[in-house]
């Protein structure tokens, strides 16, 4: 029979039936089997598809959505009885796979559903790190950190050095004024490229207010608020008399700290009580450190300038403690496994990071134990190997602050872990029963859903089945059905399901109460990429 | 894909009256009157032989005898009424509440009915539908439940599985 003459007989049917007043006895179409199975995993791709019904049907809207989203239609069928066989599309991707399907019954009703199956293995869930911002702008954003960090560590480190070592030598004050400067032109930059980061817009997109509001919207706009002050009160330190400018220089200093413990990954972490002050005393102490090498090398020249790099000496280790030790405990709670350290970017990043922090003890600890004597007691050479090498250190921290201000692009291994496995929920409330819906991970890829059922007055709702329907209209998916299946705990779950789309998903359920009563709730869900 | 779109065509214009399902073969019947209920059973569940059909009689239907059928085992579940229904003059708190055929075999590709007579109050409402859930067990263990009520505004069709309706009207 052709289909054309089937789907003839088939309207015939229908035109006599709507004659009948009452009508015959008809019936909706059922999926009695499918092939590949719904759910299944198989080996290799298969070159046809096969839907069987209870009745004679005739297909209305037949697709293929792969694991990569796409959708396709899939026009080469054949009706063999109540069988239709599907001719699949050539090369189907590894993954997991939606034949979703809608037909008409004898009836003239339409019923629709899904089979889910996975060529090989079910789609893995994809990678989280990747950026969907255009590289010119990370790289942009990238210089205003790296910016903004060496007016924050080389500026206000290099004021904060009359605060806790000596006066600042009056040929010190032109350089650090200028990374004070570095540091307040490059915010205004790292601000815009932060804005078009969020929202993913070009370069081009700087000017839409839009961009900016993101920005301070982010955490990064109290960072930036505070470091503009630090800066300004650390510029005012460099041109008043010396007691208000130690005082300012500390005040500005400990600004700096404040605002680095303001945003970032390392202050969003848990536990907020060790892991804020840590980059607090994190910062604090490494622009003291990184900030009283320029003044150093200033003072050598100076005859004075011998005392100065004693007070250093006998000061640095307490400081050196507290960059370890607060750098020690964020590194534990960010990277978690050791492991990490080389199998993840931000763990390379880390690792990079601390290589180029152990080059620079290295030379610390030459100049302190082996230098420092000898430049005090006045030999001529020393003064000149020990600037030398203090110069070689501003180099390696700068690019130590290169190197950090990479971390921007790497969300560490705890946020990582922690954004994956955040779940996507719902709560669905009528007067007849409430359902609180969970899907973990809440994004495409192998999920579980759990579903907790209260009556309408929040009493407890023993139900006897509960199935679950998931659908994404917009994308041409029609219903994925799973029976839910009881937990000890009352809860019910599902564990066999892969999403294989992103998207607001529509999810219906059927809560069997009694053998003659039924409930059905829906509501939609969003599922991450 | 040209009959992909006629196909749609015809979805669009019969998607009218429910003719699936169980149904009742009268669809129609006045308050404080006797009612003869046909179940019509035009299918099993997904292929699968009918073994039982459950009837839940619905609160404001009283006096309801089953027809016993050959081959199946006829069963009664008895209950208290929400209140007291006048049958006659006589003031009735209780009876039928569920109606259990079971036993027989009713393949996929038969037909059968199965019969209650019943007295349908006059406290029933008339100008609203009257829905009698049924459940149908079939072999293997599979179950179809023809038990979803309309919520107001809706119709049977918005269901997957509507229970059977009755048209109530006003007594003649």
């Amino acid at each position: 029979m052709t289909r054309q003459l089937r789907l003839f007989l088939i309207l015939l049917g229908l035109a006599l039936a709507s004659l009948a007043t009452t009508g015959q006895a008809l019936a909706h179409a059922a999926l009695t089997k499918t092939v590949p199975a719904d759910g299944a995993v198989i080996a290799s791709a298969p070159s046809a598809f096969s839907l069987s019904f209870s009745e004679p049907v005739s297909p209305l809207v037949l697709r293929l959505i792969g694991p990569d989203g796409t959708s396709r239609p899939l026009t080469h069928f054949t009706l063999t009885d109540r069988t239709l066989a599907i001719a699949a599309p050539s090369a189907l991707a590894n993954g997991t796979h939606v034949l979703s399907w809608r037909v008409v019954s004898e009836d003239g009703h339409p019923v629709g559903g899904s089979v889910l199956f996975s060529v090989g293995a079910p789609s893995g869930a994809p990678d989280l790190a990747a950026s969907q911002t255009e590289p010119t702008v990370r790289v942009v954003l990238w210089l205003g950190k790296l910016g903004l960090l060496l007016g924050l560590a080389l500026g206000i480190g290099g004021v904060a050095f009359m605060a806790w070592v000596a006066p600042l030598p009056v040929a010190a004050r032109r350089p650090i004024a200028g990374f004070l400067l570095l540091g307040l032109l490059s915010l205004p930059v790292a601000f815009a490229a932060q804005g078009l980061d969020s929202l993913a817009l070009p370069l081009s997109g700087v000017l839409q207010l839009a961009v900016w509001k993101a920005a301070a919207a982010s955490s990064f706009g109290r960072t930036a608020l505070i470091a503009i002050l630090a800066l300004l009160v650390a510029l005012l330190a460099l041109f008043v008399p010396s007691r208000s400018g130690r005082l300012l220089a500390a005040l500005a200093w400990l600004g700096l700290g404040a605002a680095l413990a303001a945003s970032g990954h390392a202050s969003a972490a848990e536990p907020q009580l060790l892991t804020r002050p840590a980059v607090f005393l994190h910062a604090i102490g490494m622009a003291g450190w990184a900030g009283a090498l320029l003044p150093l090398a200033f003072a050598l020249r100076q005859a004075d300038g011998a005392q100065a790099l004693q007070r250093f000496s006998q000061r640095i280790p307490a400081l050196l403690l507290v960059i370890l030790l607060s750098g020690g405990a964020l590194a534990i709670v960010q990277v978690e496994r050791p492991q990490a350290l080389l199998t993840t970017p931000y763990g390379l990043v880390l690792t990079g990071k601390l290589v180029l922090v152990a080059a620079l003890i290295g030379l610390g600890a030459f100049n302190r134990y082996r230098l420092t004597e000898t430049v005090v007691s006045g030999l001529a050479g020393a003064r000149a190997l020990l600037t030398q090498i203090i110069a070689a250190e501003i180099v390696i921290i700068v690019a130590i602050l290169a190197v950090v201000a990479l971390w921007r692009f790497t969300p560490p291994p705890r946020a990582l872990a922690a954004a994956a496995a955040q779940p996507a929920s719902v709560h669905i409330h009528t007067d007849k029963a409430m359902a609180d819906i969970s899907v973990t991970p809440g994004r495409t890829g192998p999920v579980t859903i759990t579903v907790s059922l209260l009556d309408g007055a929040f009493g407890p709702l023993a139900a006897k089945e509960l199935r679950l329907a998931l659908s994404r209209p917009e994308a041409g998916i029609e219903p994925i059905e799973r029976q839910a299946i009881k937990q000890a705990d009352g809860s019910w779950q599902i564990g066999d399901l892969t999403l294989p789309v992103a998207g607001r998903w529509t999810v219906e359920l059927e809560i069997l109460v009694s053998d003659f009563e039924m409930t059905r709730l829906k509501e939609t869900l969003d599922i991450r990429p | 894909m040209k009959s992909l779109s006629l196909a749609a065509l015809v979805a669009a214009f019969t998607a009218g009256p429910a003719l699936a399902h169980v149904t009742l073969e009268t669809q129609q019947a006045p308050v404080g009157s006797t009612y003869k209920a046909v179940l019509r059973v035009p299918h099993g569940c997904k292929g699968a032989a009918t073994t039982r059909v459950r009837v839940r009689i619905p609160e404001g239907v009283i006096a309801v005898k089953p027809m016993p059928k050959p081959g199946w085992t006829l069963e009664t579940t008895k209950g208290k009424y929400e209140k007291s229904y006048d049958y006659y003059g006589t003031p009735t708190v209780e009876g039928v509440t569920e109606v259990s055929w079971s036993g027989g075999k009713l393949l996929d590709e038969h037909y059968d009915e199965f019969v209650l007579r019943a007295y349908l109050t006059a406290d029933l409402k008339p100008e609203t539908t009257l829905y009698v859930p049924v459940v149908q067990e079939c072999e293997g263990g599979a179950v179809e439940r023809w038990i979803e009520i309309p919520a107001a505004g809706k119709s049977a069709d918005d269901y997957k599985f509507p229970a059977p309706g009755l048209k109530l009207i006003p007594k003649k």
